[in-house]
């Protein structure tokens, strides 16, 4: 029905029907509940997170700007930054790790293992996505060390380097030595004192335990990666490949030109999390170098550095400002990423 | 380029043990002319896509040859073949733009960066989406996509142009605009183009030559109006034509063809149980004509007018008469008579559903064997 139609008076009660019923004040308040009442039913989880999660971060964030904070009694001299200056400094002194060295490594860790196993992940995938009749068996196989607890796993990884015996008489060499037919001169890879170095300054590079871990690191990061991707390439329109192949696309180019642009949301979501994980890299490398990550934390993570000065009650500040330190260094990676990946990734 | 299609053959076979393979296409010969379009015309399933992708390379034939010119490309990758191929449902790739999805397989074949613009901006006025090329394809409409997914397969200068039944997602407003557009690319380009589509009117509109099919073979090949003319059997003459054709049971006694009890055409041929086809435009209002029609009601359409009627010997619920609106019908009448235009009406053998045709032997063994093997019940109804 079109508006001339409408007797005047029915025009009317519809303007004023359109403005709502005039309410009461109880009404009025009674609705008002209503609308907050969205709050009683995150309470418990708000309440959890008050206690488990933010009242920790606040009391690090506060802990981390106390000088000579001590954790047996919780007593502090003052407030000022001693507490960063001494972490960045490096005071070899307090307990043993520094924490330069420990950035660098876990930066490294990181900006390699990630991306190179991003990548392997992706062609295993378009691998596996091609061979329709192993698909289920390899799935299997390339899932298990995800079901697998790191340290159990970084303990077994360790023996494939690791020699046994002494110079003079060596019982084991390793399977990987072997394999590289390093067996009458062999590398002991998991081994810090005799792995050869890289000295930068301030920073050791053991560039053998370096291997070890990236490895480890690339492999054990493999299978979670492998089922986000697979599943995303077996959601792929096959119409896309068979257009590829009558535009005379290579093998190659479908891969690069196609399949990875379609999987781009995937790929970003293992490369940022990745990351946030490499950044808070710490049970692989006690389960292959020991607690001492190294001799003297050679092979030290932030984390590794963090959990060995928050038992020391005399220099429990270190850890809380090497944790802030962690934070921002997290958040600004992550801000970065999301600045890339916004650019980078196709959305469908 | 002109094609020719020998004796070609697809079988998928069955997934599960014992189960039936499909025969998606069964032994069809087709030549095609250089330059033409073809319409593959057939209900869903009838193995239309099939046929277009082993064209394509992508499907590799069961059995049989496909000769491009005078070279076989039976088992020339689907790259080497030199075809352009659009989609049912266009596959643009989703993260590139415009530009880059036209300029693709240029890029494919190492065409220099410039040159591949141009050749891609050439390609995209030819459809006229020149103003479109910096979107990405979730950016455009689906008659846009459908024509940067015409310039993708175009801008190679392909020897063929396969089409899937690119206009089965437009409106109908687009998809009248659409047909005609393609069909002036086609001639504007005179590549040797095959067009897949189960609308009838979409083929006879467009087609130099159409192809129908069912179930997998091959029924009658020819102009547009040719088989609308002189269909080869009941599926052929039911499959085309809006309004479609009424069938009604019948006979042939002593030389006369009966509807019911009333003759309503002779004949020379024998004896036997029939199936009487009469185009809805085939009837000539006459208060004395040789057959009589139940009114059910009749519809004024301007140009002409439909009586829409009730028949006991018919095979659908209703029969469709057009006339001209300016025959004067009686007011009000609930019978009326009819005379029938002999080359609007088509005799079918009852148990073949194969055409009898006059003064021609039938072929009888062929296409009875043919038509046999398909069920026949999903042709009425
Ligand atoms: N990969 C396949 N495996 C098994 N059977 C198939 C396969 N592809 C198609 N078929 C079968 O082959 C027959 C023909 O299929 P086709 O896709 O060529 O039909 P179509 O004529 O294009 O139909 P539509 O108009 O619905 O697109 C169908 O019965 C279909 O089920
Ligand atoms: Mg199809």
């Amino acid at each position: 029905m079109s508006f001339k139609n409408k007797n005047p008076r029915d025009v009317e009660a519809d303007l004023v029907l359109s403005d709502g019923p005039q309410l009461t004040r109880g009404e009025k308040f009674r609705r008002g509940l209503r609308a907050q009442s969205g709050w009683l039913f995150v309470a418990p989880a708000l309440i959890l997170m008050a206690v488990f999660t933010f009242y920790p971060i606040i009391m690090a964030f506060i802990h981390a700007f106390q000088e000579d904070y001590n954790g047996a009694n919780g007593t502090y001299s003052g407030w000022g930054f001693s507490n960063f200056v001494h972490v960045v400094k490096g005071d070899l002194n307090r307990g043993g790790a520094d924490f330069l060295q420990c950035l660098v490594n876990t930066l490294i860790f990181t900006f390699i293992s990630v991306p190179v196993s991003t990548l392997l992940a992706l062609l295993i995938s378009v691998a596996l996505n091609s061979i329709k009749a192993v698909q289920k068996a390899y799935q299997t196989i390339l899932f298990l060390p995800y079901l697998t607890n790191a340290l159990a796993m970084g303990a077994v990884f360790a023996t494939f380097f690791t020699v046994v015996g002494t110079k003079s008489h060596t019982e084991t060499v390793g399977i990987v030595n072997l394999v590289l037919g390093l067996k009458d001169n062999p590398i002991n890879w998991t081994d810090v004192l005799s792995s050869p170095k890289w000295e930068l300054g301030r920073i050791t590079i053991p560039w053998a335990n370096y291997i070890v871990l990236m490895v480890y690191e690339v492999w054990s990061g493999l299978p979670f990666k492998i089922l986000i991707l697979f599943s995303a390439l077996q959601s792929i329109n096959k119409q896309y490949y068979d257009a590829a192949k009558v535009d005379g696309a290579s093998r190659w180019t479908t891969l690069w030109h196609i399949t990875a642009p379609m999987v781009s949301p995937q790929i970003s979501y293992l490369l940022v999390t990745g990351i946030m994980g490499g950044m808070k890299q710490y049970s692989a490398v006690v389960g292959i170098f020991g607690e001492k990550m190294g001799l003297r934390y050679e092979m030290g993570t932030m984390v590794g550095y963090i959990y060995n000065y928050i038992g020391e009650d005399k220099y429990a500040g270190l850890a809380f400002a090497g944790s802030l330190i962690l934070f921002v260094i997290i958040m600004i990676i992550t801000w970065i990423n999301n600045k890339v990946t916004k650019k980078r990734t196709t959305y469908r | 380029m002109r094609i020719s299609i020998q004796h070609l053959t697809k079988i998928f076979p069955s997934r599960t043990k014992g189960g039936a393979a499909v025969h998606a296409v069964e032994d069809m010969n087709i030549e095609i002319p250089s330059g033409k379009l073809v319409g593959l015309l057939g209900p869903s399933g009838c193995g239309k896509s099939t046929t277009l992708f082993m064209l394509s390379g992508l499907e590799s034939p069961s059995s049989g040859q496909i000769v491009f010119d005078d070279q076989d490309v039976t088992t020339l990758a689907a790259e080497k073949r030199g075809i352009g191929l659009v989609f049912q449902n266009y596959a643009l790739y989703p993260h590139m733009t415009v530009r880059e999805n036209i300029r693709f397989p240029l890029d494919n074949m190492r065409i220099k960066r410039e040159e591949g613009n141009a050749r891609a901006l050439d390609a995209a006025r030819l459809v006229q989406i020149e103003d479109l090329l910096d979107r990405k394809p979730n950016e455009l409409s689906g008659g846009q996509q459908q024509r940067v997914a015409i310039a993708r397969a175009l801008v190679k200068m392909p020897n063929v142009l396969l089409l899937d039944e690119p206009l089965s997602n437009l409106d109908a407003r687009l998809r009248l605009q659409t047909r005609e557009e393609i069909k002036r690319i086609q001639r504007e380009t005179g590549i040797t183009t095959v067009f897949v589509t189960h609308d009838q009117e979409e083929a006879m509109s467009i087609c130099d030559i159409m192809v129908v099919m069912k179930l997998g073979v091959v029924q009658q090949i020819g102009e547009p109006q040719h088989i609308y003319d002189d269909p080869n059997n009941l599926f052929v003459a039911n499959f085309l034509g809006t309004p479609p054709i009424n069938i009604f049971k019948g006979r042939i006694e002593g030389g006369k063809v009966y509807i019911g009890d009333e003759a309503v055409s002779s004949t020379e041929f024998a004896d036997q149980p029939v199936y009487v086809g009469i185009r809805p435009e085939g009837y000539i209002y006459d208060p004395k004509g040789v057959f009589t029609l139940d009114v059910d009601h009749i519809e004024v359409m301007g140009r002409d007018k439909s009586v829409v009627a009730i028949h006991q010997s018919s095979t659908k619920p209703t029969v469709r008469c057009i006339i001209d609106s300016d025959v004067a019908l009686p007011e009000g009448a609930t019978q009326l008579r009819f005379n029938i235009k002999p080359y609007k009406m088509f005799l079918f053998n009852a148990e073949s559903e194969v055409r009898l045709r006059v003064g021609e032997e039938q072929p009888v063994e062929e296409d009875v064997a043919v038509v046999e093997e398909q069920p026949t019940t999903d042709q009425r109804g």
